[in-house]
């Protein structure tokens, strides 16, 4: 018995010569939030679309309750869907646009009954008082919230939110994080959430997917993917790896950091040794350091508040992030133009290559 | 001693000099002539002569005559039902050149085919339509060739169909364009965000693509209106003078020279026109439409 919220089996859509989706499979449980990842043109609003049939795939089976409802037109299948740019309804006030949806026949609602589901669901969202205002007298986030209810108030068992945070400034952006969750939490529904930003991928999803020219490349908690990358591709959208090209041979991995053993690679199309961030350290040159070692200028650093970034350049040009967590203590001092040795413990390190065991 | 220019000074001078031209254009050639017509409605009119005595004779004659108010509600049903067909034919144009045609390049392009027709003269549009309507004209020879008629359909010209049929075709691109310019304007998302939530075709066209068309609807109905009330070369070669407008009665008063019956005749289609835009401009806020 098929007990996913939805599927996807081989799902494939084109668009003249460019490939969108290559052979998407997923499947997603009752109840969880889902984030979809990837840079944009990755296909993860195209795989959005297809699964809410705004988009019909050329290949491949989309299933929702174990229904296949790969030919149901949109409006028959019974999933939420809020856009990017809210596509609030610009003649409706905030109740009406709630309501919408319940006011063809099908509802079965008398009028009453309508506007008390609709007020109930824009209290639920923290906009109570607001119901008889026009769309266009309410600010980016309240917009952000309408679209929401006016999707909630259907009780869909899935919601797709296509990168619901992006048109919101960045306090705003955290506080309808919490929100988010929170209002999904309540409802026991399945959000899938696409976005660009690795941060909200993360916090955010119980499961991040993360898809790359139109394939999806690792499904996992965010533990998962954030500790073990599956290819040198997540690890550079996670946005927190310094990543060294080189030759993974015989055990040993070989790059402008010299030789350094890498017993527990993983499989991949190319050979890539990542290092965390937070996991870099800086020595004088002078330094003597037990792991593999290389010279690096220090260019600049970024204070976060709660961390440090520092930018290294190596003698290639290639640029070398440190991150300093600040509560591990005062951040180092750094001579601007000066060069350092940036050294990390290879136990710590993430191998990728052709001859990798697993 | 140089007196100190501010910046508020500055701008106001600069907005007075813009408002100028405008100001002077619109004073000399709308409001003079308009009181000027007003004024000369209540002038004394003899057969030779006019004075400018004061006298309500010529106001008095329009509403005692038949021809006159005839001719006001001529022009009142013809304004209606040209109106109503310029609507119905030109919205669904309009809804396929701006909404169901999703590449701009051609929804332009075909914006552009409506307009061909404006490349002859207006009296040529008007004329052609003889030889197309008239009893040995082209839609009769067709109709008979087919075997469709025996006889040819004589009610197609020179008379209130053909005038109507003239009408509908000079000036439903008038309506086309704005409604198709605010059917274009509208995010397809909303659109989507309507099928998401359950909605079919009909109850998107009526709660969503429709009132959001409407200052298109507005606008169109605002120019149909303005022209085809002012009328009266399409109805004198169509209708072979059986259809009188106020347009026509002003020409006939003009070249009788009546100046005073002319003038009471331009001052009641001013109101009407007056009525017609106000009645229209109370459907939908423009200023926040558009």
């Amino acid at each position: 018995m098929d007990t996913s919220v939805f599927r996807l089996d081989g799902v494939t859509k084109r668009y003249g010569d460019l490939v969108a989706l290559d052979k998407a499979s997923l499947e997603a449980g009752a109840n969880e939030y889902i984030s979809f990842l990837g840079p944009s043109g990755s296909g993860k609003t195209t795989l959005l679309r297809v699964i809410a049939g705004f988009e019909a795939p050329e290949a491949g089976r989309v299933y929702f309750n174990g229904k296949d409802i790969t030919n149901l037109p949109a409006h028959e299948r019974g999933i939420g869907f809020v856009f990017q740019n809210f596509a609030l309804f610009p003649h409706l006030s905030v109740l009406k646009n709630v309501g919408f949806g319940l006011t063809h026949g099908k509802s079965g609602l008398s009028p009453a009954e309508i506007e008390r589901r609709s007020l109930e669901m824009i209290e639920m969202v923290g906009l109570s008082g607001m119901e008889g205002r026009g769309v266009d007298q309410i600010s980016g986030g309240q917009r952000q919230r309408v679209a929401l209810a006016r999707t909630l108030t259907m009780r869909p068992k899935l919601v797709l939110l296509d990168e619901p945070l992006g048109a919101l400034d960045a306090n705003l952006r955290s506080r309808m994080r919490n929100e988010l969750r929170a209002i999904r939490e309540r409802l026991g529904v399945t959000f899938v959430h696409v976005t660009g930003s690795e941060t909200e991928a993360l916090a955010m999803g119980d499961c991040v997917v993360v898809l790359d020219r139109g394939r999806i490349i690792q499904t996992g908690t965010p533990g998962e993917v954030y500790d073990a990358p599956a290819s040198p591709e997540v690890a550079h959208f996670l946005n927190r790896f310094n990543l060294f090209d080189g030759t993974l041979s015989g055990g040993m991995f070989n790059a402008v950091f010299g030789s350094v053993p890498a017993p527990h690679a993983v499989r991949s199309d190319r050979d890539v040794y990542a290092v965390r961030y937070d996991r870099m350290q800086a020595l004088p040159v002078s330094a003597a350091p037990k792991g593999p070692a290389i010279p690096a200028r220090f260019i600049a650093s970024e204070y976060l508040g709660s961390s440090v970034m520092n930018f290294f350049e190596a003698q290639d040009g290639h640029v070398i992030e440190m991150e300093h967590h600040l509560s591990l203590g005062a951040p180092q001092e750094f001579e601007p133009r000066q060069d350092y040795l940036l050294t990390w413990n290879p136990e710590q390190a993430i191998v990728f290559g052709r001859e990798a065991s697993r | 001693m140089s007196v100190p220019t501010t910046i508020q000074k500055r701008q106001a001078n600069t907005t007075r000099w813009l408002l100028l031209p405008g100001i002077v254009w619109m004073s000399l050639f709308l409001v003079l002539p308009i009181l000027m017509i007003v004024y000369v409605s209540f002038w004394t009119q003899t057969t030779f002569s006019i004075s400018s005595d004061p006298t309500l004779a010529s106001w008095k004659q329009f509403f005692s005559s038949d021809t006159y108010t005839g001719a006001l509600w001529t022009t009142i049903r013809i304004w209606l039902i040209v109106l109503a067909c310029t609507f119905i034919v030109g919205y669904p144009t309009a809804l396929f050149v701006g909404l169901f045609i999703k590449s701009k390049t051609l929804s332009t392009i075909l914006l552009v085919i409506c307009v061909i027709p404006f490349w002859t003269s207006f009296l040529i549009r008007v004329l052609a339509w003889r030889p197309m309507l008239g009893k040995e004209g082209a839609i009769n020879i067709v109709l008979m060739k087919l075997g469709v008629i025996q006889q040819p359909i004589e009610v197609l010209l020179f008379t209130e169909l053909s005038v109507i049929i003239g009408m509908t075709q000079i000036y439903c691109v008038f309506m086309v364009g704005p409604i198709a310019f605010m059917l274009s304007r509208i995010d397809r998302n909303i659109i989507e965000a309507a099928r998401d939530l359950g909605a079919g075709f009909g109850r998107i066209f009526w709660k969503i693509i429709f009132p959001l068309s409407l200052p298109g609807v507005v606008v169109g109905a605002i120019f149909v209106s303005v022209m085809v009330l002012g009328e009266f070369a399409t109805s004198g070669a169509l209708s072979g003078r059986k259809v009188n407008l106020l347009g026509n009665i002003i020409v006939t008063q003009v070249g009788s020279l009546k100046w005073a019956m002319a003038s009471v005749v331009g001052v009641v289609l001013t109101i009407v026109m007056g009525f017609v835009i106000a009645g229209f401009l109370r459907i939908v806020d423009l200023k926040r439409e558009l």
